[in-house]
């Protein structure tokens, strides 16, 4: 499989002098086209910083990002506009209250991506909105509502929805399911699976979840205070963590291991991971 | 947009306060037509009169029906309150919605231009604009715009730098929209009230400096009438015409109030806007269940 995304050495620092705060120390990651890969990684260790690294919506201090051959990385204004016009890149927010206009309908948040690129006529638009929100199970009648008037399961969906509609070759799920109840989380954890295998849509999925994201990728990448700490198969990982932190994430995720290891197991694996640090 | 109109219109107020602008703006359109007397004609034997059958609300010191004044004066008072009221808007709405995005030196020239026109009084820099420019309505009523500008311009920085924090708008940015186009799809529907909130509430407040302006003879000249003018001839002959200055103080204040209730309205119904009216009667009921009931 050749790279789709490859993440080269992506150093990220917010604030200057003293204030200076290192957010992502030399990340390295790289994605073939349709692998579904996991980045997991506590609250604070740099994941969402990584996914807007990607976008383009943070500046990166040192590195790369290369997508699908071209660097995406330091893209001028003009040349980043029409690079996401493309469509190739897409990305679902963690929460779809605050990513879905709440004045605007369903049709109209699901064709905006394809009325910016351009090119299709109205109806044309309305037939690939209606064809995306299918793609997620949704019926058409939702295409007249708008975000308030749907539940949050059925939000996410249109988001993952809106973001398919452009045909993208990967799609970055920032925490897809975090802000979601339980009977919704599994609903859409169900349709992460299996969506975009037929058109060979790359995931990557982030999460700090470990149990969320084992079902639905082939590979896991571990960041730890701004570091790739471990990458292997999701078996792997979870059979055999080798870093301190990536123990004690398989340990305290009660979706794997029926319950989670007790207390005194959870003690140990923390103090393993501090005499690491 | 829409939405946040016809929820508006819902209120009781809201309809009264639509029905008393609709007159107002009636008035200033077709007032001087419909004048009963040439407003500016003198009267030597019917001077400072009461009501009677023929001059509906008497004459003044010069014999002039004060009822054709008054209809014939509500072009001058309410355009020139527009008038102040579209230079604000476009002086300061624009600017504020531009500083969020034309960079920080536009932000930070119009933020310091903005907080310097805060420092002026209203009153003063108009007739300061007047002494400097000529007596003219025009003149002092530029000023007002300047000098309400302010509002219009924090109104709408505050309102857009709300929404373009959003991460809708960012979605929006990810598709590879343009400023432009984030301004016409996402922006200006969530700054449209706001703005109309203020654009009623400063009409009413520019209605009363007009008033006050025309009352001390500033920005007019005799004979031409006025809400303003017809108040300060009137209180001149308060011995003569005790019940004289009720009429225009009514119209001003009907007026004012109907413009503030509006915007009153806007407010309620942007802060509502998506949920379905409640009228106030059921939101008290509803704030009175007690909690577990």
């Amino acid at each position: 499989m050749s790279e789709l995304l490859e993440v080269d050495g992506v150093e990220v620092s917010y604030g200057r002098g003293r204030a200076e705060r290192r957010i992502l120390h030399g990340v390295s990651l790289s994605l073939a086209a349709g692998e579904s890969v996991g980045l997991i990684g506590e609250t604070g260790s740099g994941k969402t910083t990584l996914a807007r690294t990607i976008l383009g919506l943070t500046r990166l201090t040192a590195g790369s990002v290369r997508f699908d051959g071209e660097t995406v990385s330091g893209l001028g204004a003009r040349a980043l506009r029409s690079f996401r016009r493309s469509g190739r890149l897409q990305y679902v927010f963690q929460d779809p209250l605050q990513s879905l206009d709440p004045d605007v309908t369903v049709r109209d948040s699901i064709g905006e991506g394809l009325r910016i690129r351009g090119g299709l006529t109205a109806p044309d638009v309305a037939t690939r909105a209606e064809a995306a929100l299918a793609s997620v199970g949704l019926p058409a009648d939702l295409l007249g509502r708008v975000p308030g008037q749907l539940s949050g399961g059925q939000r996410q969906r249109v988001a993952i929805a809106r973001a398919l509609a452009l045909q993208p070759r990967l799609l970055l799920l920032d925490e897809p399911v975090s802000a979601l109840d339980a009977a919704n989380r599994i609903q859409v954890l169900d349709l992460l699976r299996t969506l975009g295998t037929d058109q060979g849509i790359a995931k990557l999925f982030i999460s700090h979840d470990l149990g969320s994201v084992a079902g639905v990728t082939d590979r896991i990448a571990v960041l730890f205070r701004g570091d790739i700490v471990e990458v292997g198969s999701t078996r792997d990982i979870i059979a055999r963590p080798q870093h301190p932190y990536t123990r004690l994430l398989v340990g305290s995720a009660t979706t794997l291991t029926g319950g989670g290891v007790d207390r005194e197991r959870r003690r140990e694996l923390r103090q393993a991971l501090a005499d690491h640090g | 947009m829409i939405d946040v109109l016809r929820a508006a219109l819902r209120l009781p107020s809201a309809k009264i306060a639509v029905g008393i602008l609709i007159v107002i703006a009636f008035l200033a359109i077709f007032g001087p037509l419909v004048a009963p007397f040439d407003p500016y004609a003198q009267n030597s034997k019917d001077l400072l009169q009461g009501p009677t059958l023929e001059h509906w609300l008497g004459t003044d010191d010069l014999g002039r029906d004060v009822f054709s004044r008054l209809l014939a004066g509500s072009t001058v008072s309410v355009l020139a309150a527009m008038q102040s009221v579209v230079v604000g808007l476009v002086l300061g709405a624009l600017p504020g919605l531009l500083s969020v995005y034309l960079g920080r030196t536009f932000e930070w020239i119009t933020l310091r231009i903005m907080d310097s026109f805060i420092t002026l009084p209203f009153l003063v820099f108009a007739i300061a604009m007047t002494a400097l420019l000529g007596n003219g309505l025009t003149q002092a009523m530029v000023a007002v715009g300047i000098l309400i500008a302010p509002a219009f311009y924090r109104v709408t920085r505050a309102a857009a730098l709300t929404v373009s924090h959003s991460q809708y708008v960012e979605a929006a940015q990810l598709f590879g929209a343009t400023t432009a186009w984030v301004v016409r799809k996402h922006v200006w529907k969530k700054v449209f009230p706001a703005i109309a909130v203020t654009t009623a509430s400063m009409t009413g407040a520019s209605l009363v400096i007009v008033s006050s302006l025309t009352f001390l003879g500033i920005g007019i000249v005799p004979p031409e009438p006025t809400w303003g003018g017809l108040l300060a001839t009137d209180l001149g002959n308060l011995y003569q015409r005790p019940f004289g200055p009720v009429v225009p103080a009514l119209v001003i204040i009907g007026t004012v109030w109907a413009l503030n209730a509006l915007a009153d309205a806007l407010k309620d119904a942007t802060t509502d806007a998506g949920a379905p009216p409640v009228s106030k009667q059921k939101r008290r009921e509803l704030q009175a269940v007690p909690h577990g009931a």
